[in-house]
C-alpha cells in the first residue's frame, strides 16, 4: 500500500507534468505547401496560412479546464476530496481531447495530411494518470 | 428516504448524461443561397452532420460521457466512486464547453458573409449535460454511504 507521502509525491508529479503540457504542442497536422496546424493548450497556431483559409478562428483554450483540475490537485495536498475531484475531472477533460485527437487524425488521413501527437499531449496523459494514482492512494490512506 | 433520493438522483444523472449524447451539442442553421431552405450543421455526442452528409471522422464525445455515467452508476455502492464519476462528468462538460464555444464562434465568423441571418449556438444536449452534472453532485451529497 502506498503511504501518504508517496501519494502526495505522485499528485505533485502529476501537477508538474500537467503544467509542462500547458506550454508544449498537443498535436499537429502538416499539409501540402508547408501548411501546418499546431494545437496547444492556449490556442491553435496555423503556420504558412494560405489565402483561402476559412474565415474565423478555431482556437479553443483547452488549457482552461485543465488549469482548474490542476488547481484542485494542488488543493488535494491538504484536502483529500479535492485531489480526487481534480484527478477525475482531468480524466474527463482528457477524454474529450482523446475524442478530438482521433477525429483530427481521421480528417488528416482523409486529406493526405501528416498527423503527429506532440509531447504536450503525452505529458498531459501521463500527468493525468500519475495524479489519478496519487489521488486514489490518498483516499485509500484516509479510509 | 435520503438513501432512496440519493440513488434516484444518481440514476437520473447517469440517464441525463447518456440522453444528452443523443441531443445536439451545437447547431448552425444556414442558407447557402438566398431563397434556399436552411441547412443544419449539428454536432451530437455520436455524430457531426451537415445537412444529409455525415462527417465520418466526427469526434465521439459520447464515449467519455458514457464512461463517466457508468462511474456514476457504480457509485451507487461507494460514495467516492460516485464523487469521482461526478467530477469526471464535470471535467468532460467543461472541456466540451470550451470546444463548442470556439466552434460556434468559428461557424458564425466563417459563414456570416454567406448568410447574415444564420443561427449558431449551443444545442439542448449541453444544457441536459450541465443538469446531469448538478444532479450528480446532488446525489453525492445525499449518498447513502455518508
Amino acid at each position: 500500500m502506498i503511504g501518504r507521502p508517496t501519494a502526495i509525491a505522485l499528485i505533485a508529479a502529476g501537477v508538474v507534468l500537467t503544467a509542462t503540457a500547458m506550454v508544449l504542442p498537443w498535436y499537429s497536422t502538416a499539409y501540402a505547401g508547408g501548411v501546418e496546424v499546431v494545437v496547444r493548450a492556449w490556442g491553435t497556431e496555423i503556420l504558412n496560412k494560405p489565402g483561402d483559409w476559412p474565415a474565423g478562428e478555431l482556437s479553443p483554450w483547452y488549457g482552461v479546464p485543465v488549469v482548474v483540475t490542476a488547481l484542485l490537485l494542488v488543493a488535494g495536498v491538504w484536502i483529500n476530496r479535492a485531489a480526487l475531484a481534480g484527478a477525475a475531472g482531468q480524466v474527463g477533460a482528457v477524454g474529450v481531447i482523446a475524442a478530438l485527437v482521433v477525429s483530427e487524425r481521421g480528417h488528416a488521413v482523409d486529406q493526405q495530411g501528416d498527423f503527429a501527437v506532440g509531447f504536450g499531449l503525452v505529458f498531459l496523459a501521463v500527468g493525468t494518470l500519475v495524479a489519478l494514482a496519487g489521488a486514489v492512494a490518498v483516499q485509500r490512506e484516509a479510509a | 428516504m435520503r438513501k432512496i433520493v440519493g440513488l434516484v438522483l444518481l440514476a437520473l444523472a447517469a440517464a441525463a448524461a447518456v440522453g444528452a449524447t443523443f441531443l445536439p451539442f451545437s447547431e448552425l442553421l444556414i442558407r447557402l443561397a438566398p431563397g434556399q431552405p436552411q441547412t443544419a450543421y449539428v454536432t451530437t455526442g455520436w455524430s457531426t452532420q451537415f445537412g444529409g452528409t455525415k462527417d465520418e471522422h466526427g469526434p465521439l464525445f459520447a464515449i467519455p460521457i458514457v464512461l463517466a455515467a457508468a462511474a456514476l452508476l457504480a457509485g451507487a455502492r461507494w460514495t467516492k466512486v460516485a464523487y469521482a464519476g461526478a467530477a469526471a462528468l464535470a471535467g468532460v462538460t467543461g472541456m466540451l464547453f470550451v470546444y463548442l464555444l470556439n466552434a460556434i464562434s468559428f461557424h458564425r465568423e466563417g459563414n456570416i458573409a454567406i448568410d447574415p441571418a444564420l443561427e449558431a449556438g449551443f444545442g439542448n444536449g449541453v444544457w441536459v449535460l450541465v443538469s446531469a452534472v448538478v444532479l450528480a453532485f446532488g446525489a453525492v451529497v445525499l449518498h447513502p454511504d455518508d
